[in-house]
């Protein structure tokens, strides 16, 4: 009852008690169990003995930490906590208002007037934003240096996530881009039909505004096709998928790894090999059979 | 004022429309589920040789007028059936039918196994050893060589480093000079880093060959192409041609990436082979050693080897007889347009045995007559 009094109130002194009490308990315990001959080696004694310096151990860290100083220490730490976060949310923040204003820049632009057979500067802003802020906020996590034995194959792995998003990004942009001339001829053809309509001039057949239709489609994509944003689309994406079968190729030779079966790479360095052999071979047939047809012609059959 | 729309008109239309669709539907059905003859390369031929995955097909005519005969090499990409598309439409059965005896290179179908294959072994060694395969059959020293597209300017690059085996040389939609903006192909390969391509992928695969075909004119080629064929999927005739072209058009053989590298660098990049700069393990081709008669065509509407491409390769050659012919056609419309293939062959095959002289064997040669200086014309 004294005792319960002490510790009345004060956590670090229940800690304590607790700590205390669970010590005596495995030292009973230890003591049945060893008590014939505690000089014994039995595992169940090994591992005893590890559970009570555990103990012991628990016990003096929560005696150092109901220790002012250390309470105090802890404190001010946690006090750095939020400051840490609100950096972390702010930079977040900042991208994704960048990225809403462009959105809402490319929203305001819908219904004006696209201009037929003209591909510069069209709406590819929203893959511009999502590069910069992958690039700037996203990427670098990837890039943090991987320790320890296995660095090398997490190193390979964020590469591939890497390069796995870098692709999706350009084959998206690209199949964007192939989109375009289809809003574009839509475009057009509504002009060309209320053009029509006024003159009295609408086609009674369907196949001809098919007609119409497909040859300014044609027309479109002959002017993108040629156009310098799409060979830089072209070529990013050919880059891109690229590197992303080097980093994905790379991950599966080291999953391959642990199978019995070849990988590509190992495959080829046997190809290699093989094709300098048969080219040797072959240099040294065809030398021999002209030192045949020289030497020996009857024999050739020359 | 805006005119009223006359929507009786339309209605009207739109019914006749709909009885005329629901009768192609139901001749269509018969058509496609009806037997079709869709087989193409069908003109009969003996492979005599094999090396790898390389084998020389040889076709026979009925009466042989030509001593000299002819090795055609098609391009690495899509294959060589398709001068032999379909009955009445064959190139192949065309120069049998002028008594021209073919021979014919199949580049198979590359496997990984095949990507550091470059041009050097299909030049100087499978082109190498077909023509003394041939030369040796037949006890001649020197044969007929035309190329087509990227086969073509395989021919060339043989011709040049092997001049005492040709004796007449035929380049078809062959692309010797890559310096011109004309044409996508041109544009676009400036763009592409074929190292990555090549060391990443082995190979570059036949569906990503297909796909950039398709790409060179989408609206055509992947929506127009198909309502055609919706339009006339009555018609039993049209359905068979349509799918036999489909066939050939989708029948792309990976190109081993060592021989792509190259092409794309030293020739789309570089243009080194109409400069004679360009060298094949260390042998230029030096296009001035081309000294036998050559017999250049090519096609004006030609998306992928446009005239500035090909028409360049006369003037840079050493040989004295040269013939340019430009034809009102496209890439492939020269091998099957069967209005194209009235002139087409013929001309070849005249060509030809215009420039013939036996020679029995290297050994006992007759001297060859020297043929006259053709100007070079564009015929319409």
């Amino acid at each position: 009852m004294a005792e319960d009094k002490k510790t009345d109130g004060d956590p670090a002194a229940w800690m304590n008690a607790w700590t205390t009490s669970t010590t005596d308990f495995l030292r009973r315990i230890m003591g049945a169990g060893g008590g014939e001959d505690a000089s014994v080696k039995h595992p169940a004694s090994q591992a005893q003995k590890m559970l009570l310096s555990s103990t012991k151990l628990l016990h003096l860290m929560l005696a150092k930490m109901s220790d002012p100083a250390s309470i105090e220490a802890m404190l001010q730490g946690m006090e750095s906590l939020p400051e840490i976060s609100t950096n972390m949310f702010q930079q977040s923040i900042d991208s994704y208002a960048e990225m809403q204003k462009r959105w809402t820049e490319q929203v305001s632009r819908i219904g004006k007037h696209t201009e037929a057979y003209k591909f510069e500067g069209i709406d590819e802003n929203v893959f511009k934003t999502w590069k910069e802020t992958y690039e700037k906020e996203i990427r670098k996590f990837f890039n943090v240096p991987a320790l320890g034995l296995t660095r090398f194959y997490q190193e390979r792995i964020n590469r591939l996530v890497d390069e796995t998003n870098q692709f999706q990004v350009a084959i998206s942009e690209f199949l964007y881009l192939f989109s375009v001339p289809f809003e574009k001829t839509a475009k057009v053809m509504q002009e060309k039909t209320e053009e029509m309509m006024e003159q009295g001039d609408v086609p009674s057949d369907v196949k001809e505004y098919y007609n119409m239709y497909i040859k300014v489609l044609e027309g479109h994509y002959m002017t993108l096709l040629q156009s310098p944003e799409y060979i830089r689309v072209m070529s990013d994406t050919l880059n891109a998928l690229v590197k992303y079968k080097r980093a994905k190729e790379e991950v599966l030779n080291d999953m391959m790894g642990a199978l019995p079966v070849p990988t590509h790479k190992e495959m080829d360095e046997l190809y290699k090999d093989f094709h300098i052999l048969k080219k040797r071979v072959r240099t040294l047939a065809k030398r021999m059979d002209q030192w045949e047809e020289k030497f020996s012609p009857e024999e050739s059959g020359a | 004022m805006s005119q009223p729309i006359a929507v009786d008109l339309i209605l009207k239309n739109l019914a006749k429309g709909t009885e005329k669709a629901e009768k192609r539907a139901r001749k269509a059905s018969e058509v496609l589920l009806g037997p079709l003859e869709t087989d193409i390369a069908t003109t009969p031929y003996e492979v005599v040789f094999q090396e790898d995955r390389v084998k020389l097909k040889h076709y026979v005519p009925e009466k042989i007028t030509h001593k000299v005969p002819l090795l055609i090499v098609y391009a690495l990409i899509n294959r060589e059936t398709m001068l032999d598309l379909q009955p009445g439409r064959s190139t192949v059965q065309g120069f049998l039918d002028h008594g021209v005896e073919v021979y014919m290179v199949d580049w198979g179908y590359p496997t990984r196994k095949d990507r550091y294959v470059s041009i050097d072994d299909h030049v100087n060694y499978y082109m190498d050893t077909v023509v003394d395969v041939i030369r040796k059959r037949h006890g001649l020293p020197k044969i007929n060589l035309m190329g087509i597209c990227m086969g073509g300017a395989f021919s060339v690059m043989y011709s040049a480093l092997h001049p005492e085996k040709i004796k007449n040389l035929v380049t078809t939609v062959t692309p010797t000079n890559f310096d011109t903006d004309k044409g996508l192909l041109h544009i676009w390969m400036k763009g592409v880093d074929m190292d990555g391509v090549a060391d990443t992928f082995g190979n570059v695969a036949g569906d990503v060959m297909n796909l950039g075909f398709l790409l060179l004119n989408p609206a055509r080629l992947m929506i127009d192409k198909y309502v055609g064929f919706l339009e006339n999927v009555d018609d039993r005739s049209f359905v068979e041609n349509f799918v036999r072209m489909e066939k050939w058009i989708f029948d792309s053989p990976d190109v081993p990436g060592e021989t792509f590298r190259q092409f794309i660098s030293d020739c789309y990049h570089k243009n080194l082979l109409i400069q004679s700069k360009m060298e094949l393990e260390g042998k230029r081709v030096d296009l001035k050693k081309i000294t036998m008669p050559l017999l250049n065509m090519y096609g004006k509407y030609d998306h992928l080897v446009p005239p500035e491409a090909a028409e360049v390769l006369p003037s840079k050659v050493g040989s004295k007889d040269v013939e340019d012919i430009c034809l009102p056609t496209g890439h492939i419309g020269i091998y099957v347009s069967s209005k194209i293939q009235q002139q087409f062959v013929p001309k070849i095959s005249a060509w030809l045995k215009e420039r013939e002289a036996f020679e029995k064997s290297p050994k006992s040669p007759k001297k060859a007559r020297t043929p006259k200086k053709q100007d070079t014309a564009s015929a319409a």
